[in-house]
């Protein structure tokens, strides 16, 4: 052995340190977060979930990552200028929520709409849903990790978003539909571009369905997955296809009919199931069903007035303008007073794609709404997320919040 | 095996769909070389058609846009050889700030014009735009009552900054009304026709207005125009003087009424 020399310092001690003991791991369950920037969360929603290794004790939703503050906004807008903040709340269903904000503006003016804008708004609502069920299917799909789905679904909405366009100059957020009426007439060609794309839809659902419907992965990762039954899904008061899949036959299209729905022939599809595959199937039942109704509403189509010819409501014709001294003071007391419904309130919702979708509007008689509340589809039908879950794996989380849908702008406003 | 069969179904549907675009692009191929590959619907607004896969060579091609398209607004105007711009010759725009009065986000601001003897003029001197905070809805072109501010097609907006460049003042705003006339082909056709319908209006007022005086004419005693302009103003003077006369009298009857009151 070496003699230990005294002058040097001494060696470092080994780095070799005992291993402590293996401790179990903690009996506890495991917080994790899923989201907010997930791409499964369909936008920023953060479930806080409790695990028990895969499985899911519990799921809460946090919600507020997108609040923007935008019901106080409405306060400070006039009315007319809420028909561009209405949309902007959902970006997947824009026309609907338009529809829904100008109905409960029209009711508390108590102004009558002309037969075309009513029959526009009706072809515009279901080429609405239909372009949100398309993504619907194309990111359930997508999440699920069937990816190429997403890219037939695109397709045709990318065409419904082409007439979005047209009519209104904007994809997504048109703000087409404004109170007393439409902001302009339908544009030429726009009737034949609608019937051509009709005419394909059918095809097109064919085609997704023989992507996903019989698909065994599919058929695997969804059925008996995120069931939420009728007794739950009146409890949270969810509604739309995640209501109408469960066994309840709700839809105000039909329940409380609005925009004469009850003038068009269509069904309500049902089912008893309750789980995603049930609100898939029923998607796109209901896709076939808009195809119906736009169908018939473009037959329907009458020709005359596109706006009211109540001037406290709608602008004047822009060719007046030029004519009548009239016409230019109604134009300025308009845009500088804006309109003024009498003191009162209104509630009045329409079947979006995600369910009741109800604008409530305040007036204390200014030309400013004193009060703007939505009731948003996703907000409500996401307190329902822990019982879709509860005891499930977290993998199917991912179905559940996908077979939602949740529109995050919506959900925190 | 289950599993199996929905793959091999879907790469069926892709692959038939691969198949298809070259099908259909050769049945479709356009007459001109170098043309846009998608199909004429598309140029004429409508939806593009289902089959195959298609590509659109942006930036070299790009796909049509419809006439509604909205992006930034711009200010009009009138393209005459002598109009001079600087000097806010032929710019439709009144200044009557109703552009800015209905714009959601409040992102116009306009300042109006004065004369040399302080009074305002129907000009904007200054006009800006925040095109980072518009939010593209079409409500100022949609509502002023002039035609002077329009929905532009022009998307490609980018800049090496985002502070002043997105911040468009009068100069930058203005294209000439035939710009607007080329992307607006139905608007402009619209407002044609409300021009044609003014000046109609005009003359028949004009012509009402000769008749009416061919018809005093007829009476036998015409007035010369600087006779008849001596009487109003005789007439209008006549006015003030008894206003005057009135409040005089007001005042007397008030008793010692504070002159300031
Ligand atoms: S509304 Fe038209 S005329 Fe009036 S300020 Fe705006 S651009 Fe000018
Ligand atoms: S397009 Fe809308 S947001 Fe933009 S300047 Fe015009 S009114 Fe304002």
């Amino acid at each position: 052995m070496k003699p230990l020399d005294l002058m040097q310092p001494p060696p470092p001690p080994s780095r070799r340190r005992e291993a402590p003991a293996p401790q179990p791991v903690a009996d506890g369950p495991m917080v994790l977060n899923i989201g907010p920037h997930h791409p499964s969360t369909h936008g920023v929603l953060r479930v806080v979930v409790e695990l028990d290794g895969e499985r899911v004790l519990s799921a809460t939703p946090d919600i507020g990552y997108l609040h923007t503050g935008i019901e106080k906004t409405f306060e400070a807008k006039s009315y007319v200028k809420g028909t561009t903040l209405a949309p902007r709340m959902s970006y997947l269903s824009p026309i609907n929520n338009n529809l829904s904000y100008v109905l409960s503006v029209e009711h508390l003016l108590q102004v009558e709409v002309p037969e075309r804008a009513t029959v526009t708004r009706v072809l515009l609502a279901e080429l609405d849903r239909l372009a949100s069920h398309l993504v619907f299917i194309g990111i359930h799909a997508l999440d699920l990790g069937a990816s190429s789905v997403m890219l037939y679904t695109f397709r045709e909405r990318e065409q419904i978003l082409d007439l979005m366009e047209m009519v209104g100059g904007a994809r997504m957020f048109p703000s087409y539909i404004r109170p007393g009426g439409l902001a302009f007439d339908l544009p030429p060609g726009f009737e034949e571009a609608v019937a051509t794309l009709l005419d394909k839809m059918p095809a097109a659902i064919d085609q997704y369905e023989r992507l996903l419907t019989k698909n065994p992965m599919w058929k695997r990762r969804t059925i008996g997955v995120a069931v939420l039954g009728a007794e739950d899904a009146i409890r949270f008061g969810v509604t739309g296809t995640a209501m109408r899949a469960a066994g309840i036959g709700y839809d105000l299209r039909r329940a409380l009919p609005y925009c004469g729905y009850e003038h068009y022939d269509f069904d309500v599809p049902m089912h008893t199931d309750g789980d995603a595959y049930a609100r898939y199937l029923l998607r796109i039942a209901e896709m076939r069903e808009s195809v119906k109704i736009a169908a018939q509403a473009l037959a329907r189509l009458p020709d005359g007035p596109y706006a009211t010819a109540d001037r406290k409501v709608a602008p004047p014709p822009k060719h007046e303008l030029a004519t009548s001294m009239e016409a230019v003071i109604h134009h300025f007391k308009l845009w500088t007073e804006g309109i003024k419904p009498p003191p009162g309130e209104a509630y009045v919702a329409v079947e979006a794609p995600r369910g009741e979708m109800g604008f409530y509007i305040v007036s204390d008689g200014s030309g400013r709404p004193y009060r703007v509340h939505m009731r948003s589809p996703s907000f409500v039908n996401l307190q329902a997320l822990e019982t879709m879950v509860k005891g499930s794996l977290v993998a199917d989380l991912v179905t559940a919040v996908a077979s939602l849908d949740p529109v995050l702008g919506e959900v925190d406003r | 095996m289950a599993f199996g069969s929905g793959v091999i179904r879907g790469m069926g549907i892709t692959f038939r769909h691969l198949v298809e675009s070259y099908v259909i692009g050769f049945k479709e191929q356009p007459a001109a070389a170098g043309d846009l590959v998608a199909p004429t619907a598309v140029r004429a607004g409508m939806p593009v058609r289902t089959g195959g896969m298609q590509t659109v060579q942006y930036p070299d091609e790009k796909l049509p846009i419809p006439e509604r398209f909205r992006y930034l607004p711009f200010l009009l105007y009138e393209d005459d050889a002598d109009n001079d711009r600087e000097a806010f010759d032929g710019i439709r725009c009144t200044a009557c700030g109703i552009c800015a009065k209905v714009c959601p986000p409040q992102c116009i601001w306009i300042v109006q014009g004065k004369g040399d003897d302080g009074k305002p003029r129907p000009v904007a001197t200054e006009f800006y735009i925040d095109a980072s905070i518009c939010m593209s809805c079409g409500f100022c072109a949609e509502y002023c009552p002039f035609d002077a501010i329009k929905m532009d097609h022009d998307y490609e907006l980018s800049s090496y900054e985002r502070h002043e460049s997105w911040v468009y003042d009068l100069q930058e705003l203005l294209h000439p009304v035939a710009y607007h006339a080329a992307i607006h082909p139905t608007d402009w056709q619209r407002e044609l026709e409300e021009q044609r319908a003014k000046d109609e209006a005009k003359r028949r007022k004009a012509e009402a207005k000769a008749a009416k005086a061919a018809a005093a004419g007829a009476d036998g005693d015409a007035e010369d125009p600087e006779a008849a302009k001596q009487r109003k103003l005789e007439a209008r003077q006549k006015m003030l003087d008894a206003r005057k006369a009135r409040e005089a009298a007001k005042a007397a009857e008030q008793g010692d009424a504070p002159d300031e009151a």
